[in-house]
């Protein structure tokens, strides 16, 4: 499959943020970016077929709801 | 990738254990349209023919979850178009001999606290004149099994997570992936059929994929 | 995506898998049929007079199965099913066949069956009943020989 490349602009707390991420995933930049944007495109997709995005508290079981923006 | 654009095909090698030989084979990094149409036209009517003969024969199949036929459409439409999954299909003789779709949006739940992510493997099948327990003799072909884990590290390795996958397995691979592939077993998940959860570590992963290759 | 792998390694690792079961996730379930699914459900009663019917009709005559699956020109598959397989639904001309080589009403026999709602359901009672009496050994027992003459009353067109 072919590979587009683009350039990213992103603010010093945007980069340290994504270099703290990589580090800790153990993924480059690229691979950390391609990650979010799976992740983003799955989660807006049950959202707009009507789900919403929960976290759960694994102890008590208490739900807490996330807006997406 | 959608069922319009043409896989990435990498060379890879069947055994077909009749004939005693290698015969080469093609990894597509999809499921296209004849992959389905295969699949519907010559492995669904062998694999029910196999499966009523056994069945015939009063063969224990207790033992496999009940289930009823997938709609193999619908599943490829719904992740149609979504990057987090990835799939792949083998294809030998222009004929489909495995099938796989993988989710690349799941974590690793060995050291859960990790939350790694790995490859997960969402569906894996062979055509049933691979399995030797269908038909009852030697397979046509085999090593799908094989090159299809193969490729879920492969995938796993190129996205960053480090050869890392993990799969419910169909109680009769059990044995497949604990001691071919040499996956961790976390037990029976009961949130998912019953069916068992494999996970394979970086380490097991590298050790699987260097197998066999002299030093 | 395209991978590189040597052909020595994907002909060691199919030679040990040699055919074995690799399915994964519950898509790659095989289907399962009618009778395997409702191994769970409930069997009727008239199915049970059924079999008993049959098998007791069968064994009068002194048959094997393959003999009176022969004898009626249906296939032994469906003879198997209706005699072992409470719950095996056979086709409408097996019963068709077999009313017409064992002397009863073919609409009553599909009644049994299940295949079809019979209006007059007394019929279906009564064969039960005498169903109930009988015993699953090779030779008639009189207690078996009285069960099937019952059904066999029951059962016919008058």
């Amino acid at each position: 499959m072919s590979k587009k490349t683009m350039t990213l602009n992103l603010t010093e707390a945007e980069m340290a943020a994504l270099e703290a991420l990589c580090e800790k995933k153990q993924m480059s930049k690229t691979q950390l970016v391609r990650q979010a944007i799976r992740l983003y495109q799955k989660v807006d997709e049950r959202i707009e077929d009507g789900g919403k995005l929960f976290f759960e508290n694994e102890v008590s079981k208490e739900k807490s709801e996330i807006m997406m923006l | 990738m959608s069922v319009a654009e043409m896989p990435d095909i990498s060379p890879i090698s069947l055994f077909d254990p009749t004939a005693g030989s290698a015969v080469p084979a093609e990894l597509w990094d999809g499921i296209t349209d004849k992959n389905l149409g295969d699949w519907e036209v010559e492995w669904l009517p062998e694999l029910l023919k196999r499966l009523r003969i056994l069945h015939g024969q009063g063969v224990a199949r207790s033992k496999w979850p009940q289930s009823r036929l997938w709609d193999w459409r619908r599943k490829l439409q719904a992740i149609e178009g979504l990057l987090a999954n990835q799939c792949f299909s083998i294809v030998c003789n222009d004929m489909t001999q495995a099938m796989m779709i993988t989710d690349l949006t799941h974590r690793a739940k060995l050291d859960a606290k990790q939350a790694a992510h790995l490859v997960y493997v969402e569906y894996l099948e062979t055509a049933p004149w691979n399995r030797k327990e269908i038909i009852g003799q030697e397979p046509r072909l085999s090593g799908c099994g094989s090159i299809m884990i193969r490729a879920a590290i492969e995938l796993s390795k190129e996205e960053g997570f480090q050869g890392r996958v993990g799969l419910h397995s169909l109680p009769q691979a059990n044995n497949f992936y604990a001691n071919q592939v040499g996956m961790e077993d976390l037990g029976i998940d009961k949130d998912y059929q019953n069916l068992r959860y494999f996970e394979l570590t970086p380490e097991k992963a590298e050790a699987y994929i260097t197998k066999g290759q002299q030093p | 995506m395209k991978i590189k792998v040597k052909e020595e390694w994907c002909v060691s690792q199919a030679q040990l898998e040699a055919g074995a079961e690799v399915g994964a996730g519950v898509i790659a379930l095989d289907p399962t049929f009618e009778s395997d699914d409702a191994k769970n459900e409930p069997i009727d009663d008239s199915r049970v007079a059924l079999q008993r019917f049959v098998e007791l009709s069968r064994r009068q005559k002194n048959l094997s199965r393959q003999q009176l699956a022969e004898q009626a020109d249906i296939d032994l598959s469906e003879l198997e099913g209706i005699e072992t397989d409470m719950h095996y639904m056979p086709e409408t001309r097996t019963l068709y066949q077999l009313a017409n080589v064992l002397g009863v009403s073919q609409k009553k026999l599909m009644g049994l069956s299940g295949l079809t709602q019979p209006k007059d359901v007394s019929y279906v009672e009564e064969a039960v009943r005498y169903a109930a009496r009988s015993e699953s050994i090779s030779r008639l027992t009189p207690e078996e020989q009285a069960a099937l003459d019952g059904l066999i009353a029951v059962l016919s067109e008058k």
